[in-house]
């Protein structure tokens, strides 16, 4: 499949589209009736992002760059729909995430979108093709077809030879790896991938980005990073500071 | 989602319970789930030790054999022990309707039961024990776990209605009673100013036949007790080829009961009264105790597993599925837990029978078999079951979220 032009992305219609969102996130709970009463203070807000609009269309690989607490991952996990946004819509395709129930978001999530976190979070009593197989058992894929796919993939990321080892005997950066390969086992229209690389040597890391290059040509991609090499294969980079957009520029 | 994608999805999340289970068990999880499969464990192990002793007071003197099919028993309107030897309703004519079933084709042997404890003397000895009157003939191997190879076949004191045939004056003695009584085959000893000689000694293989028992032809004993006016006996025991026989055997007495092996244990459980209120209280506190102990270790195992079930979340894996692997992992750790407690409990019997042996009594006090097994594992998995509306609720409340 050819990769399409700039021009012919931005007639498309986008895959996920963040319209004026902020995410408020309240430290402590509320004080309540009684803590009213006698006087307790409302808890501490903190706007992670604020005001953001964005929008990403199939075949797109958007960078998110800025410093620690900008804002990368909380934007990351709004257009994954994992949280719901405080103000403002995120509609993925033309569904708004947030008139959709916890139940549909989650079928949603599985269907159409990868997610791989920073911290990989990997079940860890499972070994790594069970680990890549785990959605394909919700979508109701029969065993043969879901090991079949997952050493696939496992393969693909250089991991053929670990699949039966468990997240505790593999290294940060081969978990990493099976994070991606769980991200793609779906055939996600979405992945959303905050430090993809950050675990990873330089050999790796650019066998990584290949797979993310290769797998963009049909399918949108954000990617959360602060490096340098792995924003280098975004179509645009989006830089956020203090939860705003301060640049978005092709890359 | 078809048929066959729902069943995938259904084996597919089991397999995934099992083995997410059982690698928690064994490797990334050791100490919490063997904290939780021993506390189980061990509430099972307690409820199979104190059942066995509550159906061993139950079934102790009750003629139990491996061979015996049925039980022919008086009707005893559920007021009355059915323990032998004690003040219940009896048989009369027994010789005659013994002679009646075994001219069944597929009786292989029967026999009327009568039980007495009277007292034995044999020189400075003197000891009360289980008198047990049989009708000996091939095929009755053993009687109360004492072998009958010591005793002519078929009574010969008993002469057509009246004790007129030559006595015989054979004894069987069990183990225990020989030993009480030091007595060897060929002694002559006196149940109740009668002489009798000792056949054999320590025969039979029943664990529970370890009572001080003698075993002697049953006009002889009816001759001792008074019960040789109505040819009287407390019971039948029945060898039989086919089930067939047991609607038969209905018929012979009017007011009677015919009970196979399992139903004479429920039965024998359940009329005593002491034995049944202690196999349920041992039961209500496994219960409650087990239940309560899986709601709480299981209950903090979900809490600190909030991490994962926000991944799962996060990945797309609904809470309806979730919930599938928490109740697969209740139940297999709550299985494991009954399993490891029954057989502990069967070692437990038997430990608890050699102190009472060697401190208490002269014989055991609990019962073991091999159904306290399938018992323990259904009474944990009931644990199981009870604790799960908990753990789902609270599976439910953790989960979700961005995985931290």
């Amino acid at each position: 499949m050819a990769v399409p032009t700039l021009e012919q992305r931005t007639t498309v219609p986008p895959v996920v589209n963040a319209a004026s969102v902020t995410k408020v996130y309240t430290r402590g709970s509320e004080p309540g009736r009684f803590g009213r009463l006698i006087g307790r203070s409302e808890p501490a807000t903190v706007e992670a992002v604020s005001d953001v609009s964005l929008t990403i269309r199939p075949g797109e690989i958007v960078g998110l760059a800025g410093p620690s607490g900008s804002g990368k991952s909380t934007l990351l996990h709004l257009l994954a729909g994992l949280e719901v946004p405080t103000e403002g819509a995120v509609q993925y395709q033309d569904t708004d995430l947030a008139s959709l129930s916890n139940r549909r978001r989650t079928r949603l999530r599985l269907e159409e979108i990868g997610i791989v976190f920073q911290q990989f979070h990997l079940l860890d009593s499972l070994s790594a093709r069970a680990n890549v197989a785990l959605p394909l058992v919700e979508l109701g894929v029969g065993r043969r077809k879901r090991r079949q796919r997952a050493s696939e993939l496992l393969e693909r990321v250089g991991l053929g030879d670990r699949i039966s080892h468990r997240p505790g005997e593999l290294s940060g950066g081969e978990q990493q790896r099976v994070a991606i390969a769980r991200a793609l086992v779906t055939d996600p229209t979405l992945v959303v991938a905050d430090e993809p690389t950050g675990e990873l040597d330089t050999e790796t890391g650019r066998r990584v980005l290949e797979e993310f290059t290769r797998v963009a040509e049909d399918r949108a991609v954000v990617l959360a990073s602060h490096d340098r090499e792995t924003l280098a294969i975004a179509d645009r980079i989006v830089r956020l500071q203090d939860g705003t957009i301060v640049d978005s520029a092709d890359a | 989602m078809s048929l066959r994608n729902r069943l995938a999805r259904w084996s597919g999340l089991l397999s995934t319970g099992v083995r997410r289970t059982l690698s928690r068990a064994t490797d990334t999880n050791q100490q919490r789930i063997q904290f939780t499969v021993l506390g189980v464990a061990a509430t099972i192990a307690l409820l199979v030790v104190v059942t066995g002793i509550g159906v061993g007071l139950a079934t102790s003197t009750t003629v139990y054999d491996d061979d015996v099919d049925y039980w022919i028993i008086p009707d005893t309107d559920g007021d009355r022990s059915l323990l032998v030897a004690t003040d219940q309703p009896q048989f009369g004519s027994v010789h005659d309707t013994n002679d009646r079933i075994r001219d069944h084709d597929d009786v292989t042997f029967s026999s009327p039961i009568l039980a007495e404890v009277l007292r034995a003397e044999h020189g400075d000895h003197t000891e009360f024990v289980l008198v047990v009157g049989v009708i000996n003939s091939d095929g009755l191997d053993q009687v109360a776990g004492v072998s009958t190879a010591g005793l002519t076949n078929d009574d010969p004191y008993y002469d057509g209605g009246t004790a007129g045939g030559e006595r015989t004056g054979e004894v069987v003695l069990s183990q225990s009673a020989a030993n009480v009584l030091e007595s060897q085959p060929g002694d002559r000893i006196t149940i109740s100013n009668a002489e009798f000689t000792v056949e054999q000694t320590a025969a039979g293989e029943t664990a529970g036949a370890d009572i001080p028992i003698a075993l002697v032809q049953l006009s002889e004993l009816q001759e001792l007790t008074g019960a040789d006016g109505y040819d009287q006996a407390d019971q039948f025991v029945v060898g039989a080829t086919t089930p067939g026989v047991q609607s038969e055997l209905e018929g012979v007495y009017p007011e009677s009961n015919v009970l196979t092996r399992g139903e004479m244990t429920a039965t024998s459980v359940v009329d005593s009264d002491i034995s049944l209120a202690l196999s349920l209280a041992a039961f209500v506190v496994a219960l409650v105790i087990g239940t309560l102990f899986v709601l709480t270790t299981a209950g903090l195992e979900i809490v600190a597993d909030r991490t994962q079930l926000a991944t799962m979340s996060a990945i797309g894996i609904t809470t309806r599925s979730q919930l599938v692997l928490t109740g697969v992992q209740t139940i297999l750790l709550t299985g494991i837990g009954g399993l490891v407690g029954s057989i502990g409990g069967l070692g437990l019997i038997w430990l608890t029978n050699a102190v009472a042996m060697e401190t208490l009594t002269t014989e055991p006090i609990a019962v073991a078999h091999p159904l306290f097994v399938a018992y323990g594992v259904g009474v944990a998995l009931l644990m199981g079951v009870l604790s799960m509306p908990y753990l789902l609720v609270l599976t439910r409340r953790v989960t979700g979220g961005v995985p931290s």
